[in-house]
């Protein structure tokens, strides 16, 4: 299996809102790196956290891939995040309000499971999208 | 006599040199060499930059020569010790380079909505760039977290 098809599979499985399906590919000491989160560590703990607020948060998320980009053991995916917020989130209470949101995953892929990966998106667009203020406020509407 | 030229095979490697270059113009504040890198079309995706006005969304998409140029020049004004640190860089043959970069400065003058509080940031950036088989970057878009960058300057409203 390819780093493309591995990577393919956590994506998938986490589009399927199937947070263990795409812990599946994902090595015990991944190094996780998501700076919109303040995430950053090593182990699969982290990722398994940040993997269920999402799909909590949102459950009627959508994933959408936009792009693909495969160079050797690095894969990179440039996707869409959207969702209605149904419980709070990074901090944000459930104002019920619609999310879209480009990011970009970096995946690092050895044999056959990810090992690193470090997520990039904005989280003042996110926060904006939910309705939040000020940063040092999150939960005050 | 027939005289041919013929113009370097583009390799993963010349893709990565010209990126790699691409941050060294950038960390020296030449924006025209920076843009002399450029093919003259080439697009340009800031995925973050995002201004709300009363009645329109400012993005920043476009051209690197419009929109790219643009927002490279006012964010060296913001911050006249903008300096980048290239993390990792991957590429394949079909042109594609995927940068790792923390970038960050001191500011001097407002930027968006930030008023200036002589504060420093340092961000890191996921860059996603296309390189032709001319070796020129065909299109530029860029990742990171505006409210990683506002609460290092101090500015806390969500804008």
């Amino acid at each position: 299996m390819s780093a493309q098809d591995i990577v393919a599979r956590f994506v998938d499985a986490l589009a399927q809102r199937d947070v263990d399906g795409a812990m599946s590919s994902v090595a015990g000491d991944v190094r996780v790196s998501i700076a919109p989160l303040h995430v950053q560590g090593t182990g699969s703990a982290a990722l398994r956290t940040v993997l269920d607020d999402l799909v909590t948060a949102f459950p009627d998320l959508l994933l959408t891939v936009q792009r693909t980009i495969a160079t050797g053991d690095v894969v990179t995916v440039q996707l869409k995040v959207e969702g209605t917020q149904a419980a709070p989130y990074a901090g944000a209470i459930n104002q019920e309000k619609h999310l879209d949101l480009d990011q970009a995953w970096r995946f690092t892929v050895d044999g056959d499971a990810v090992v690193a990966i470090d997520a990039y998106w904005c989280q003042q667009q996110l926060y904006r999208r939910l309705a939040v203020k000020r940063l040092d406020q999150l939960a005050i509407a | 006599m027939t005289v041919t030229v013929t113009r370097p095979r583009r390799t993963p490697e010349t893709a990565t040199a010209v990126v790699t270059e691409f941050f060294d113009r950038y960390r020296d504040h030449d924006v025209e060499a920076m843009t002399d890198l450029c093919s003259l079309n080439a697009d340009f995706s800031y995925v973050p930059f995002e201004i709300w006005g009363k009645q329109r969304v400012l993005r920043g998409d476009g051209k690197v020569r419009t929109v790219g140029k643009t927002l490279w020049r006012g964010l060296i004004n913001a911050f006249p010790d903008l300096t980048n640190e290239v993390r990792s860089v991957s590429a394949n043959d079909d042109g594609d380079v995927v940068v790792q970069v923390d970038i960050g400065g001191t500011q001097q003058l407002a930027w968006g909505f930030a008023a200036p509080t002589g504060r420093a940031y340092s961000e890191p950036h996921l860059f996603i760039f296309r390189v032709g088989e001319d070796g020129l970057i065909d299109s530029v878009t860029a990742y990171w977290d505006n409210a990683g960058i506002s609460r290092q300057l101090g500015h806390n409203e969500v804008d």
